[in-house]
């Protein structure tokens, strides 16, 4: 009986610890929780706080100026985006030999182009450029020719309509029209001679239903054939030039067409001063018009002296590593020739010069081929990942005929009266900047003189090289 | 070579075809406004511009932009092309036309009801069930309750809830600014998150989990609750609130050299016309017509409402004393770092 006593009393004990024990375990639970809420809480403001930060930081980056070095020069942008500034550039080493040592060209190294580009925006829908020229030219000069190729503002708020105004190059000649860095060619073929190259003037143009059609219209102060010029000197007359060119499949499925290009380009005005003479792709003269600033009968000055019309239906049409372009010019100046003093020395007549070439190209590498710049699939470099760069093979046949009625009293006696061209080319693009090429130019010539020593003596076969450096 | 006909109609045609796509171009408006007011004009543009259509045959688009009502302000006058401003106060709009000039000071002139086509009030919003037993402003400076507001340096919405805690307790303690501005010390003392708009405060509170209650305006309130669910969060309704006017504003210089006068004008009058005052209504806006106000009076309880200029002089003045730099609320962010 006192066993089961102290049996019940023990029993009781426990029951009561037990309890105890329970109640500071639930309120031990519920301060964990507690304490577990409050840490959940400051972790999620933690994380809160760090991501208000850095949105904070994203938006403060968007108001910073963004500057960029590459491939594509220097560029610097206003954290708004409204103004950005671009320099860029590029540098063509060339160098230049004939095959035969009669003839009056030299072999020669040249800079053919050095070119420093300023180009940007301002609040956003004014667009600038400024490019001058520190090489000596396509003639040799006892000195730098630094001077302004580019300079011109464009206000471009719609893609659709766009003005330009300054000095750029006249909207006439497709190949004129190509960057001086994204030649095919080391030089530009024939009919180039026959279209304007910069000129000052104004020029509304755009682009229309998803760039299928580009147009542009310009009213310019007009230069000679291939000419440029800064400002109007010899008359008051102007020159309107208007182009349009359709790639009409670049939008559809229809992939071996999209990239097929039509357009025509046609420049009509008055045009008073001086002509330009032609010259072959290895810038030997092989057209000349008489001049004299003391003109006689024996020694007439011819010059342009009235309309000046041209007409330039041109193409090109890329697929894959193929590519080929072609133009036709047809170039009419009224001109003037003059024997004397006397207001009845002068007699005029109309000229009609035609030109037209065609000129294609492969990319033994593979890569697209494109009216605008290529970039090589695999960089020449040594290390991982590079490769041999992109290599292109190119050819192009031209023709250039003039008037027949300029002889032979308007064209010296040593002018031929066409000149047919074949050429060959092998370009290396190292990289996206850097690009080598060779070219051979074989040149026939109808007429002309026969002396030893002239140009139109005999087949020109000119070897051209080029290094080029673009950023 | 006779060019000269060929060329006059080739000028022609490109000219025309210049011509013709520029004017199938459709208007564009652009509509700077505050964070909340999101949903608000989705369904107001697409009403105004099917009412545009209908009265004149041009199509519009209107393109919104939001954020806190100060920020936006300070990018129209840093030249966001705004057509039209729908801020959260009109110290705001008064900043642009001051600083850029792109419309007259006297811009509140030219619309109904101060240009302020609806009004809401500032209320609670809390988790369900009401854990922390939030009912009244005094509630908020408790230890261990957690505010959600924005910043008011940068939120208009802010703004207006920091003057209704101040209008409070100024109420409370017989007009004493400085029992006020301990009051107000304390709640900010209990925000641990102070982002820039109201919109993100919202998300603070209702999607990331922070905070026992949330300060917000009386529609975005109610928007939250109706998205996240009544089965999370309620809406407490204090003794005392202030009557926020939203005020809306052709930028003239803007919308003139985009030739928009006509319809940003239009857009904006358009919100005082019946339907225009039903969708604000619908998203939670209080409207200004009397019988839509009544139609909806369910929706928005009354509350005792002071206003800017009674309790505070004006934005101006609430302004400059506030929140300019050195103002009161710089001093209480100063006490509370």
């Amino acid at each position: 009986m006192k066993l089961n006593r102290w049996m019940v009393i023990a029993a009781l004990l426990s029951a009561q610890t037990g309890y105890v024990l329970a109640e500071d375990q639930n309120d031990e639970l519920s301060r964990l929780k507690q304490q577990l809420q409050e840490l959940d809480q400051k972790v999620r403001i933690l994380e809160r706080n760090k991501e208000l930060e850095t949105k904070a930081a994203e938006a403060k980056s968007k108001t910073q100026p963004t500057v960029v070095l590459g491939g594509g020069g220097l560029q610097v942008t206003s954290g708004d985006t409204n103004f950005t500034l671009k320099l860029r550039g590029y540098i063509q080493a060339d160098s230049r030999f004939f095959a035969s040592e009669d003839i009056k060209g030299n072999d020669t190294f040249l800079l053919r182009r050095v070119r420093p580009i300023i180009e940007g925006t301002v609040w956003k829908d004014f667009e600038y450029r400024i490019m001058t020229d520190f090489a000596t030219g396509i003639t040799s000069g006892t000195g730098n020719n630094a001077f302004l190729q580019d300079g011109y503002v464009n206000f471009h708020h719609w893609d659709e309509m766009q003005l330009q105004v300054g000095k750029f190059k006249e909207p006439v000649g497709l190949e004129r029209l190509q960057s001086g860095r994204n030649m095919l060619f080391i030089e530009r073929g024939l009919p180039t001679a026959l279209v304007p190259n910069r000129d000052v003037g104004v020029q509304l143009h755009g682009k229309l239903w998803g760039n299928t059609l580009a147009y542009q219209v310009g009213a310019f102060n007009g230069v000679e054939d291939g000419g440029s010029g800064d400002l109007e000197v010899g008359d008051d007359g102007k020159n309107i030039a208007a182009r349009i060119f359709a790639q009409p499949f670049s939008l559809t499925d229809i992939h071996p067409l999209k990239n097929f290009g039509v357009g025509v380009a046609v420049t009509h005005g008055t045009h008073v001063g001086a002509l330009r003479n032609y010259a072959t792709s290895g810038q030997q003269t092989w057209f000349s018009w008489r001049t004299s600033t003391a003109p006689t009968a024996a020694s007439p000055n011819v010059t342009a002296d009235g309309d000046t019309d041209r007409i330039a239906p041109q193409a090109y049409y890329y697929w894959g590593p193929f590519g080929v372009f072609g133009e036709y010019v047809v170039s009419s100046h009224d001109v003037a020739r003059r024997t004397g003093a006397a207001a009845g020395a002068v007699t005029h007549a109309n000229f009609e010069n035609h030109a037209w070439q065609v000129a294609g190209s492969y990319f033994l590498t593979g890569e697209e081929n494109s009216y605008a710049p290529v970039t090589p699939k695999r960089p020449f470099g040594w290390g991982s990942g590079n490769g041999w760069g992109a290599w292109e093979i190119a050819a192009r046949v031209g023709h250039l005929d003039v008037d027949k009625k300029a002889f032979p009293t308007f064209a010296t006696a040593s002018s031929a009266q066409e000149v047919r061209e074949w050429a060959l080319g092998l370009n290396w693009h190292m990289n996206k900047n850097v690009k080598a090429s060779v070219n051979y130019m074989n040149t026939d010539f109808k007429g002309g003189s026969k002396a030893r020593t002239a140009v139109t003596s005999e087949t020109g076969q000119a070897i051209l090289g080029r290094v080029q450096l673009a950023f | 070579m006779n060019y000269k006909k060929q060329l006059i109609v080739l000028v022609a045609l490109v000219i025309s075809s210049v011509i013709a796509l520029a004017a199938q171009k459709p208007t564009i408006l652009l509509n700077v406004s505050y964070d909340p007011t999101r949903e608000l004009y989705v369904d107001y543009n697409a009403a105004f511009a099917k009412y545009w259509k209908g009265k004149t045959g041009q199509k519009v688009t209107i393109q919104q932009s939001h954020g806190g009502s100060g920020k936006q302000s300070r990018s129209v006058i840093d030249g966001l092309p705004a057509d039209v401003v729908t801020l959260a106060l009109a110290y705001d709009i008064d900043a642009i036309a001051e600083r850029s000039k792109q419309l007259p000071v006297d811009w509140q002139k030219r619309l109904p009801n101060n240009a302020s086509p609806y009004t809401s009030t500032i209320v609670f919003v809390v988790r369900k069930g009401n854990p922390k037993g939030i009912k009244d402003w005094d509630d908020l400076i408790k230890e261990g309750v957690k505010v959600t507001t924005p910043n008011p340096k940068t939120s208009g919405g802010a703004r207006w809830n920091y003057l209704a805690a101040w209008a409070f307790e100024a109420n409370r303690s017989g007009g004493d600014q400085k029992k006020a501005q301990e009051f107000v010390t304390k709640v900010f003392k209990n925000v641990p998150v102070l982002d820039t708009g109201a919109r993100g405060s919202t998300t603070t509170f209702v999607q990331r989990g922070i905070g026992d209650v949330l300060i917000a305006w009386e529609n975005e309130a109610y928007l939250a609750v109706k998205e996240y669910g009544a089965d999370k969060f309620e809406i407490v309704n204090p003794s005392l609130s202030i009557l926020a006017e939203p005020p809306v504003a052709v930028v003239d210089r803007v919308a003139k050299r985009k030739g928009n006068e006509a319809v940003a004008k239009a857009y904006l009058e358009y919100l005082y016309s019946d339907e225009g005052q039903e969708i604000a209504a619908k998203n939670f806006y209080r409207p200004r017509n009397q019988a839509i106000a009544q139609k909806y009076a369910k929706g928005f309880p009354t509350l005792k409402l002071v206003t800017i200029d009674e309790a505070f002089g004006g934005w101006a003045k609430a302004h400059k004393t506030h929140f300019a730099d050195a103002g009161i609320f710089d001093q209480i962010s100063r006490l509370n770092r």
